[in-house]
């Protein structure tokens, strides 16, 4: 086999390369320019959103198009919090909280129904959610909004604002997507998948499938609500607008596009979700929504499979190409499974690894 | 095997390899340039040229008056630099640049738009519609010191000096409009009962406000009704008809919803009660609103302005409205006839930026804001005989002038007394 891969697979290759990454991204602010780091920083914002999406939707397989309700929830408990002087770190369980206990609220009733009613009861959170949030202007400061300063860089610290931020996400979002492997690959995440590919399956494996919607649901909305004590690090303003329904639906196409039942394809969603406006605005800013439809449609031509999937498309076309000259084995599984393991420092090869999710995108949580 | 498989790994450390470098190469070139301001001027100035930014809706529900508030200030500005540029207050001659961002009226587009502006070295912000919008990026332009100014937006914030020492808004506060009603009303001399229905946000406080100021210690004007509907509302009928029971002769309301407004003025009809109306800017359009709505019953529609309307027939010949006209097609890229009066105050905003540039005397944004906040009495190409552009007094937008008008059948005329 594979020398390379096989180096890279032992443990203490894994964890010095995890290390090394814990390294880069803790100097890498030190580094970037403001504007990379501020870039980074929403990157990060969305990704746990989208992660927390991927959780509900890509795992466990209940469209929910409701999340970017639960962004917004946490993002005004954190701006409520943060005016009324609360300490931080009770203000970022409080986001993940309200947002936890509203979903599991809405779980408890829409995990009932089953499939696109399930979407409809979703579809209704952000509508609502917008009206509330300009009725209830005591708590939400109305239709203009409400800001709150909270991320500025101690002194003590001799940082910039857009590096402190960058930590505090770093930090946040780190914590999310370790917390997200090890649920997608313990038993949950066997009985999400159980539960996505066929629900009278699971029960007949003694897994409720009821229970099983109801707790993905909930831990995407708490997800939701991490991601919204971000927004705020992040944005520091909050308003109606932001829980927009039009939003969960780009946040929607980012976990697909970064590769739906993918941890990994949640962080590329996050990027895609932040860096297409960029990018179309830099195109022609008249012309953003038609741009960023034709990047969408191209991406989902190109790569059913999502971002995540670009290494697997690139070795199946050197594979292709260097077929004329090598007449080796053909295995599908065996290179994917290689090559990944050299991109995926943090991935430790435990024996069920392929029940973690149907795709073999899974796999391939480095790059 | 193993010689075959070694590319894929190289292959995709390679991948990994270039796409970090380039997105580092990328940061580079931000990051010098940022550099690149020097001590003695302020980013995105230079001897011959200025950038300006605009971070506004261009895609999205608010696109329509989103896209005019670039192509007002681009005209005007085009025009300017075809004519060889801006004489700057400290001697040099400098072309205007104009950057476009689109944020589709999400605050979070618009900081990142901000972000970047800081990056691509924009001098200032300015133009962009949207509260919201305008909001989500005011805290980090405070503390990056970039001026965000002349903006689009009704909210008081951007106008109070001490709260937004880097801002300033542009189009009259939404109390302003309510307070010029009231005066005129005031000043009749005659008894008046005044019925009132406002949006229950700061939009429709506002309004009522900046009128009850006005009538206020005016003894022939009395309050006789009020009511409030929540901006979601699908219909106000029980408040009109409570408001018809009052017995008012004048209906004050701060609506800002079309088919709203459209549905009140039919409702009060069908019900026999005819008062004079006011209503808001935004939604007193003579063909959108007040024809569909059966206007020509009352005895009189009054809304604000302070700008003249290409539309209508009475500036048709007028050469402010025929010079704009052509340079927004010319410079604006934007051929057809303003729907929206975005492209005419986005215009104004053009000549405003342009005095200050004329007066500030050091290539720097701190002296910029100095000279924006000193301009009296500009009369802007456009604005309406009566009001001004003054930067001086706090509190207040750079336009809070605004002439009250009478609806007469087509369009409106300026409406010295009421009745």
């Amino acid at each position: 086999m594979n020398a390379a891969a096989a180096t890279a697979r032992r443990p203490w290759v894994r964890i010095l390369l995890a290390a090394l990454a814990a390294i880069v991204l803790i100097v890498a602010p030190l580094a970037l320019p403001a504007f990379a780091n501020q870039t980074l920083v929403r990157i990060g914002v969305y990704a746990v959103a989208v992660l927390g999406l991927n959780i509900v939707m890509g795992y466990t397989g209940q469209v929910n198009l409701g999340q970017i309700f639960f962004v917004g929830l946490g993002a005004y408990v954190t701006a409520y919090g943060v005016n009324h002087g609360w300490n931080i770190l009770l203000v970022f369980v409080a986001a993940c909280a309200v947002a936890g206990v509203v979903g599991l609220l809405v779980a408890l009733a829409a995990a009932r129904l089953g499939g696109l009613a399930i979407a409809m009861v979703t579809i209704a959170l952000p509508i609502v959610g917008v009206p509330l949030a300009k009725r209830l202007s005591e708590f939400t400061g109305g239709s203009q909004g409400i800001s709150a300063r909270f991320t500025d860089a101690p002194d003590w610290s001799g940082l910039d604002n857009d590096q402190w931020q960058f930590y505090i996400v770093l930090v946040v979002a780190a914590a999310a997507f370790l917390l997200a492997r090890s649920l997608v690959r313990g038993k949950y995440g066997r009985a999400f998948a159980a539960v996505r590919e066929n629900e009278a399956v699971a029960a007949s494996m003694g897994i409720s499938p009821y229970r099983t919607k109801v707790l993905a649901f909930t831990i995407a909305s708490i997800f939701g609500g991490a991601s919204g004590f971000l927004y705020l690090a992040a944005v520091q303003y909050t308003s109606p607008e932001t829980l927009s329904f039009g939003h969960s639906i780009s946040l929607l196409a980012a976990m697909v596009i970064g590769g739906a039942g993918s941890i990994a394809g949640s962080l590329l969603g996050g990027a895609y979700y932040v860096f297409v406006p960029q990018l179309t605005n830099a195109i022609d800013p008249n012309l953003t929504t038609v741009s960023q439809g034709a990047l969408l449609l191209a991406v989902l031509f190109l790569l059913p499979g999502g971002l995540v999937s670009v290494p697997r498309v690139v070795r199946r076309l050197t594979r292709r190409t260097g077929a004329g000259r090598s007449t080796g084995r053909r295995s599908s599984a065996g290179p994917v499974r290689e090559t990944s393991q050299q991109t995926a420092p943090a991935h430790r090869p435990v024996p069920d690894d392929a029940l973690e999710g149907h795709e073999q995108t899974e796999r391939q949580d480095g790059p | 095997m193993n010689i075959r498989k070694k590319p894929g790994g190289v292959l995709g450390i390679v991948a990994v390899t270039a796409a970090l470098a380039l997105s580092l190469s990328g940061c580079r070139g931000d990051s010098g340039g940022q550099g690149g301001g020097g001590s003695a001027s302020s980013p995105g100035i230079t001897d011959s040229a200025i950038t300006l930014g605009i971070t506004t809706p261009l895609s999205g529900a608010t696109a329509g008056p989103g896209k005019c508030t670039v192509a007002g200030v681009s005209a005007y500005f085009g025009a300017a630099n075809a004519a060889g540029g801006v004489k700057f207050g400290d001697g040099k001659t400098r072309t205007v640049n104009i950057k476009s961002y689109d944020d589709a009226y999400d605050p979070q587009k618009s900081l990142a738009n901000f972000q970047q502006m800081v990056s691509d070295n924009v001098f200032a912000a300015t133009a962009g519609l949207g509260t919201p919008t305008n909001r989500a990026f005011r805290d980090a332009a405070i503390s990056q010191k970039v001026p965000q100014v002349l903006v689009m937006t009704g909210d008081p914030l951007f106008s109070d000096r001490k709260q937004s020492p880097w801002q300033l808004g542009f189009v009259p506060i939404y109390q302003n409009e309510g307070g010029a009603f009231g005066k005129l009303l005031a000043k009749s001399g005659a008894q008046h009962k005044v019925a009132i229905l406002s949006q229950n946000d700061d939009y429709g406080k506002g309004y009522v406000a900046g009128f009850k100021e006005a009538i206020q210690g005016a003894s022939n004007i009395s309050v006789v009704g009020e009511q409030t509907y929540e901006a979601t509302d699908t219909s106000v009928d029980a408040q009109l008809t409570q408001l018809a029971s009052s017995g008012a002769d004048v209906f004050f309301n701060a609506m800002s919803i079309t088919p709203l407004t459209i549905a009140a003025l039919q409702k009060a009809q069908q019900i026999g009660w005819k008062p004079s109306w006011f209503l808001p800017s935004n939604t007193s359009s003579p063909t959108a609103i007040l024809e569909p709505g059966g206007a020509a019953a009352y005895p009189g529609i009054y809304s604000v302005s302070f700008a003249k309307a290409p539309q209508s027939p009475a500036f048709a010949k007028d050469p402010d409205v025929v010079k704009f006209l052509d340079e927004l097609k010319k410079y604006g890229n934007y051929p057809d006839m303003p729907a929206f009066p975005h492209c005419m105050w986005s215009y104004m905003v053009g000549a405003t930026l342009e005095k200050a540039f004329q007066n500030m005397k050091e290539p720097t944004r701190d002296s910029f804001m100095t000279a924006l906040r000193d301009i009296k009495d500009l009369k802007a190409p456009l604005m309406l005989e009566g009001t001004s552009v003054n930067t001086t007094v706090d509190g207040q937008p750079a336009v809070s002038s605004v002439v009250v008008q009478k609806y007469n059948g087509k369009g409106y005329a300026t409406a010295e007394n009421f009745g």
